[in-house]
């Protein structure tokens, strides 16, 4: 690739990235929305916010919601991984898999999923109920969110330690076991320490995505009267009956401000991380190391974890979507229906979230890698100051939660009238998506080309091939594998998406993530149910295709 | 004209000095052996010949014209050299068959079709890999990889190959077979080559000129008798053969002859640096050129044997005599006690 287009491609990041960043700053020092006629400077919106007895609260909560979280995901995913890393538990191959459902499965399907299942009237909690005569937890409070946020954080933590386990000299482990350490003090004091960059990263990357939660603290703080700093956002929109979008534009600030330097703690984290591992030689035939007596326990554990994690909330949900009605007293046998799905054909709205859920998975998902892979390979192997500006790019939507980019990109879109049309089109939402998941995408890609060994594109120069042929010919083929795999990761992210199109909802861009949200709102758990299944579905056919074609689940 | 003129070039990478100011010259036909320890700047030399590698300071000219010039901020690129080269690791491309990947400079060059067939083929059936054709890289064993490596930068007929320690990743019997193999193809294709190898039995086989380098530098030039036989630096004696080494003082000096004297110790020598008397010294003497001679008087020491080694063809005996350790050759085991050591003096190198 010449210079000149790389060039082009990295300022073509900077321009989605900073363009809608740009915009909240914008909106926050002004006294209205700033396609009113009368806005101008001020710091109003600061001062309201920030002195605002709601907005202290929320962001009270966050912060104690992001730290309960990591508290409960860090032991729990570095005790799973080093079960599955490491030692000789029964059934890993089948289970890795799952361990890393919850990643593919959107919160809000999660969250509907725990309340048919364990909230005040769900289903598992009557049948607790039945035999205590009462349901010995709240899901609609603090501790409930916070449970259930750390559980399904828990395949973050898991990723990044198997993996610095795996990159791990396993000799290091036998020297202990040879010395006469069991297993559980081989974890404790060998390999759970050496990966403790991983950890701490992992930590650091569930406090970030603490403060990000939307969809979990909207379906469950909801009721209890418990907003975060997301949810406040989301409700600020019509506190005031008019637009407030100087408000939501210092809010959504003040999550920049608290999520930035996590992005950046974390990039230097990931720096010492890899100065610290252990390097093994081939790492290949190692003996994991024997669980004994201890196999069937920890197999007990994984099997819970996922029950209470994936398999109760899908079955909740799943439960939810064929029946007409549920409460106490009611038999199940006569309450099964498939109305619900019928009932969504009468929807115009709801079919076309369906179709533009496809397409933008589908085809958005492509065009994205697509874009991912033009700008991955205009950073591929070249030493410039352009190539470390990108790295720096690449940080601020790690920072930016979907709802907050969805909000700018709307925005964006009112603000320029030149692109104005294109709000009410799929456009405006592939874009917004395509920044959300920059980071994500990027990641995968460069995974690819990090496979391709220099030399490989190097014989190919020195035979005569130019720089673009030298991509046409060897770089691109080689990673072919590693796109198809990226399009269906990307696919499946795009389908469980909903943070990022709410505020870009209407006519036109429904998908079902969003809807759902929508609908949350009108307590229309029928529909909420049936599209939910739909998704679930969808993702998991894509998820068993990749599976079937040995797609690695993660960069 | 030579074929290659490499004048003064400088690499620094990150803090470290790569290369030091080198100039080197490839007659046409001549096979260069660029020989060092890793970290010695060879393959970046030749990564800089190729155009893989961009040096801070020097020249590179390639038959007369100029490809790099630093003063300038002159640089042709790589793929406008129209060099060959083979890669340590082969750099065989997995997705193409052997046929396509041998093809593929010759399609650059928009060579017709039934052209590319008739070199290929003729390519192909030259270095043995005539039923290989369709197959893929994971299909061939390393030494056929190795040959579709050189087939590929050879098919074009560039005007130099450059090989980058192409039989490093070959197992140790078959790359004494591919070391004759090897060098009679390029003699028979009469190309110029710069081989890259940290081998020095490798070099000294396969090379007419044999550049010796350490650290950026170069140590050594010559032919492979030359570097073998009359090293002018200790890093040149050490780096190749068996070597004793001897720490001591220049006790006299006359002319080209000095004696160098240790701990109990005293050995007529011939001078390959400038030393004067009382100066430290090492003494460098090639094992086989040492030898256990009950009764020889001149430049003999007596020592104790401490052990028999086995080696297969030789036996080695370790000889002690204070803090002097000695590895000689010989053809049978030894009983223990003490041997008169012959170290003739023109062995013995003091530098």
């Amino acid at each position: 690739m010449k210079a000149p287009l790389r060039v082009a491609a990295i300022l073509a990041v900077a321009l989605i990235v900073f363009g809608p960043l740009g915009l909240i700053i914008y909106q926050s020092v002004l006294s209205e929305p700033f396609f009113s006629q009368t806005a101008k400077f001020s710091l109003e919106a600061y001062r309201f916010v920030l002195s605002d007895s709601g907005f202290h609260s929320a962001f009270g909560t966050s912060l104690i919601v992001s730290l309960g979280m990591t508290l409960i995901a860090v032991p729990l995913g570095s005790v799973l991984a080093f079960l599955l890393a490491r030692t000789d538990l029964p059934g890993k191959s089948w289970l890795e898999p799952w361990l890393l459902v919850p990643i593919f499965l959107s919160p809000v399907v999660l969250a509907f999923g725990y309340v048919v299942a364990v909230g005040p009237v769900g289903f598992f909690s009557l049948w607790i109920k039945s035999f205590l005569g009462r349901i010995p937890w709240n899901l609609y409070s603090l501790a409930g969110l916070i449970v259930i946020a750390g559980l399904t954080h828990v395949p973050h933590v898991f990723l990044y330690v198997s993996s610095g386990l795996r990159s791990l000299d396993p000799s290091v482990e036998e020297a202990a076991r040879v010395a006469g350490a069991g297993v559980w003090r081989i974890a404790a004091t060998v390999s759970l320490p050496l990966v403790a960059p991983s950890i701490l990263f992992s930590a650091a990357l569930i406090f970030l995505l603490g403060f990000e939660l939307f969809g979990l603290p909207l379906v469950l703080g909801d009721p209890a009267g418990l907003l975060v700093l997301t949810t406040y956002l989301y409700k600020l929109t019509n506190l005031l009956g008019t637009p407030s979008y100087h408000l939501m534009a210092v809010v959504a600030l003040a999550v920049v401000a608290l999520t930035f330097p996590l992005v950046y703690l974390q990039r230097r984290l990931l720096r010492t991380a890899g100065r610290f591992a252990v390097i093994g030689g081939k790492g290949q035939a190692v003996r994991p190391l024997p669980l004994h007596f201890m196999r069937w326990p920890a197999l007990a554990l994984v099997v819970l974890w996922l029950a209470v994690t994936v398999v109760l909330p899908l079955i909740g949900v799943g439960l939810r979507s064929i029946v007409s009605q549920w409460g106490e007293g009611i038999r199940l046998s006569e309450v099964l229906t498939l109305d619900h799905f019928r009932e969504l054909q009468g929807h115009p709205n709801l079919v076309r979230g369906i179709l533009n859920t496809l397409l933008i998975g589908g085809v958005g998902g492509a065009l994205s890698v697509a874009f991912y892979t033009l700008v991955a390979l205009s950073a591929h192997r070249w030493q410039s100051r352009w190539t470390s500006a990108l790295d720096y790019l690449v940080m601020i939507p790690r920072a930016l939660p979907g709802l907050i980019v969805g909000l700018a990109f709307l925005w964006l879109f009112l603000f320029f009238k030149p692109i104005a049309p294109l709000r009410t089109t799929l456009f405006s939402l592939w874009l917004a998506y395509t920044v959300v998941w920059l980071a994500y995408g990027l990641r995968l890609i460069s995974a690819s080309l990090l496979q391709v060994r220099p030399e490989l594109e190097e014989a190919a120069q020195t035979i005569g091939a130019s720089p673009r042929r030298v991509m046409r010919d060897v770089t691109l083929p080689l990673i072919r594998f590693g796109l198809i795999g990226s399009w269906l990761l990307v696919f499946m992210m795009f389908v469980r998406e909903y943070s990022t199109g709410v505020y870009l909802l209407g006519p036109g861009t429904e998908v079902i993530g969003s809807l759902i949200v929508s609908l949350w709102g009108t307590g229309a758990l029928d529909l909420i149910s049936a599209l939910s299944v739909i998704e679930v579905a969808l993702v998991g056919l894509i998820l068993m295709v990749a599976l079937r074609l040995g797609v690695k689940l993660h960069a | 004209m030579p074929d290659l003129t490499v004048s003064n070039i400088e690499k620094q990478l990150g803090s470290t000095q790569v290369l030091r100011g080198v100039s080197l010259e490839l007659q046409p036909g001549e096979i260069l052996a660029l020989l060092g320890p890793s970290g010695s700047g060879k393959t970046t030399i030749l990564r800089s010949v190729a155009g893989l590698e961009r040096p801070d300071q020097g020249q590179i000219t390639i038959r007369g014209k100029v490809v790099f010039d630093a003063s300038r901020g002159f640089e042709i690129p790589a793929e406008k050299r129209d060099l060959g080269l083979v890669f340590q690791s082969y750099a065989v491309w997995p997705h193409r068959s052997v046929f396509e990947n041998v093809a593929y400079g010759l399609r650059l060059r928009r060579v017709s079709d039934d052209e590319v067939r008739k070199r290929v083929g003729a390519v192909l059936e030259r270095l043995g890999l005539g039923p290989f054709a369709e197959r893929y890289a994971h299909q061939l064993s390393g030494g056929q990889q190795q040959r579709v490596a050189l087939a590929r930068a050879i098919v074009y007929n560039p005007p130099i190959l450059l090989l980058d320690e192409p039989l490093s990743n070959l197992d140790a019997k078959l790359r004494d077979d591919a070391r004759a193999w090897l060098r009679e193809l390029i003699k028979q294709l009469g190309n110029s080559a710069l081989y890259v190898t940290h081998d020095q039995t490798e070099a000294l086989a396969i090379a007419d000129r044999v550049l010796l380098l350490d650290r950026g530098r170069i140590q050594h030039e010559g032919t492979p008798e030359q570097i073998y036989g009359a090293p002018n630096t200790l890093f040149s004696a050490e780096f190749i053969g068996s070597n004793n080494r001897f720490e001591g003082t220049i006790a006299e000096t006359s002319g080209e002859r000095a004696v160098l004297s240790g701990n109990g110790w005293s050995l007529k020598g011939n001078l390959r640096e400038r030393k004067a008397v009382g100066d430290k010294a090492t003494g460098v003497a090639r094992l086989e050129r040492i030898r256990i001679a009950p009764n020889a008087a001149e430049n003999c020491l007596s020592m104790h044997l401490s052990a028999n080694l086995y080696l297969g063809e030789r036996w080695e005996h370790l000889l002690v005599l204070g803090d002097l350790r000695l590895r000689v050759w010989g053809e049978k085991a030894l009983p223990e006690g003490d041997y008169s050591v012959l170290i003739p003096a023109d062995a013995l190198w003091i530098f």
